[in-house]
């Protein structure tokens, strides 16, 4: 309670926050990082989540091969993507990349574990019925699951995105990139004006994501 | 042996168990091709393991079962696999893709027959197209083409079933219990264009129903199960209501509510 007091002091001195242009185009192209690293990520995340999840069904698949997936899928997602992030700048360098890399591996063992729940909901059935009639396992996955689990697979792609946008500011200070290197400049050097801005230009795009995924996945089912 | 005489399904002295419970025990089976046969008994007497049995889903514990000249217990997976595409299936929930549309559903009854890869992407042949067209003509849903299936009410989508198998080709259709889910009325209109369908494409039929008013109604012939064997095997009008007792004898429905005589409920009973 002692620290009440100093962080008014703290709030009191990010304002008013800096709107030079200089300041809000350094924010709103560090921002525009920071969306594209969380993008990609997610992007190839999710294409290799829906291939994993698909095999790591119980339903689909033999046991040595859903099983030991679901063990690596579990894995992946149980690290923490800063710990990911510290990992691959380690290995990789600064910069963008290991962002892309952390957020990916993560949305990897997050969606397809997700993916591979939505594909065990019965559909033994009508996989009966395409074996019937004569397709082979491919086509089952084609026509007897993925119809079905499309929409929850879109749905949960985008639910992930917007995760991992606010995951993406934040790897900004394991040395990403993006607005949360400039938050972390900032604030070190005791700009706290500037690093308020920072601060709510990312809050401005993290709300304008979670709305426009919101009307989209209203449209999916 | 003239191609036209062999039996479609032969059956011989065949055992399937389920551990130590003896589920199909039949010494002598054949359908000829053309056949329409109605299967009736008592629920877990062997109807749906004969049916699965004669589908190649089921291997026998003894005995042997051929179908289309195959013999199931000793041909090989690929061998199986090509002749389990020539017997068509149609199940009591019908088992349709729910957000696909008619046509859809209906194509992917060519899968078996269709390019492999192309038809992953959705793509089917004109061919596939037209047989599927004259399938849906055939069971009446023109209309309802390009409609998801979800759309469809029961005997609908019975039907779109019926139009996959029959996009299929098969020369031998199998439907286990295809109209328990469908009202009388419903399920009599269903059964009849399951029939003509069979005819005009030269089939072979074998139905497994649950009421034997329907199956002596439209079938050339009735076989009746009891525990895994079979007590009756003739034409429909000989089926006599002591010969139904006798396929239906004993059995014990289950009860629906326990006879508590404080609350004065009567047992309902799950009937046959």
């Amino acid at each position: 309670m002692s620290g009440a007091p100093a962080i008014v002091r703290f709030v009191t001195n990010m304002m008013p926050p800096d709107t030079t242009g200089e300041i809000l185009a350094i924010g709103w192209q560090s921002a525009l990082l920071t969306l594209q690293v969380a993008l990609l990520g997610t992007a190839i995340g999710g294409l290799f989540a829906v291939m994993l999840g698909l095999l790591a069904a119980n339903n689909l698949t033999p046991e040595w091969v859903h099983h030991p997936l679901k063990v690596l899928l579990a894995i992946m997602r149980s690290i923490p993507v800063l710990v990911l992030a510290l990992l691959f700048v380690g290995a990789v360098g600064l910069g963008p990349f290991p962002g892309v890399l952390a957020i990916a591996i993560h949305s990897v063992g997050n969606l397809g574990k997700l993916f591979a729940d939505e594909c065990e909901t019965a559909f033994e059935g009508v996989w009966e019925a395409m074996d019937s009639a004569g397709a082979n396992w491919w086509q089952k996955v084609r026509f007897a699951v993925w119809p079905q689990v499309a929409p929850q697979i879109v749905s949960l792609t985008l639910y992930r995105l917007e995760m991992n946008i606010r995951e993406s500011a934040v790897l900004g200070l394991v040395g990403c990139g993006g607005i949360g290197f400039y938050m972390t400049l900032y604030q070190r050097s005791f700009n706290y004006t500037r690093m308020c801005t920072m601060v709510l230009v990312t809050m401005v795009i993290v709300l304008a994501v979670d709305q426009l995924s919101v009307q989209i996945r209203k449209r999916l089912t | 042996m003239a191609e036209r005489n062999a039996p479609v399904i032969l059956v011989e002295h065949l055992r399937i168990n389920y551990g130590r419970r003896v589920a199909l025990c039949i010494d002598q089976l054949r359908f000829d091709r053309g056949e329409c046969v109605g299967i009736i008994g008592p629920s877990g007497a062997g109807k749906t393991t004969l049916l699965r049995a004669i589908k190649g889903y089921v291997r026998p514990s003894c005995g042997k079962i051929e179908v289309l000249g195959l013999n199931w217990s000793t041909c090989d997976r690929l061998a199986r696999r090509r002749v389990q595409r020539r017997i068509g299936l149609i199940f009591q929930q019908f088992h349709l893709v729910p957000r696909l549309t008619v046509l859809q559903n209906v194509l992917c009854g060519r899968l078996g027959s269709t390019h492999r890869l192309k038809s992953l992407f959705g793509r089917f042949s004109a061919e596939d197209r037209q047989v599927a067209w004259r399938a849906i003509c055939e069971v009446g849903l023109q209309e309802q083409v390009h409609q998801r299936a979800d759309t469809l009410s029961g005997g609908q989508q019975q039907r779109v079933a019926i139009a996959r198998v029959v996009a299929q080709q098969p020369e031998v259709i199998l439907a286990d219990e295809p109209v328990s889910n469908l009202d009388p009325v419903l399920g009599a209109e269903v059964l009849s264009l399951l029939l003509d369908v069979t005819k005009h494409h030269d089939a072979t039929l074998i139905l497994n129903l649950h009421q034997p008013a329907l199956a002596k109604r439209f079938v050339n012939r009735v076989v009746g199960l009891r525990d895994g064997k079979i007590v009756y095997d003739d034409v429909p009008s000989r089926l006599t209501d002591d010969q139904l007792q006798e396929v239906y004898r004993g059995y014990e429905p289950t009860p629906l509510y326990r006879d508590d005589s404080t609350a004065g409920r009567s047992m309902a009973m799950v009937g046959a």
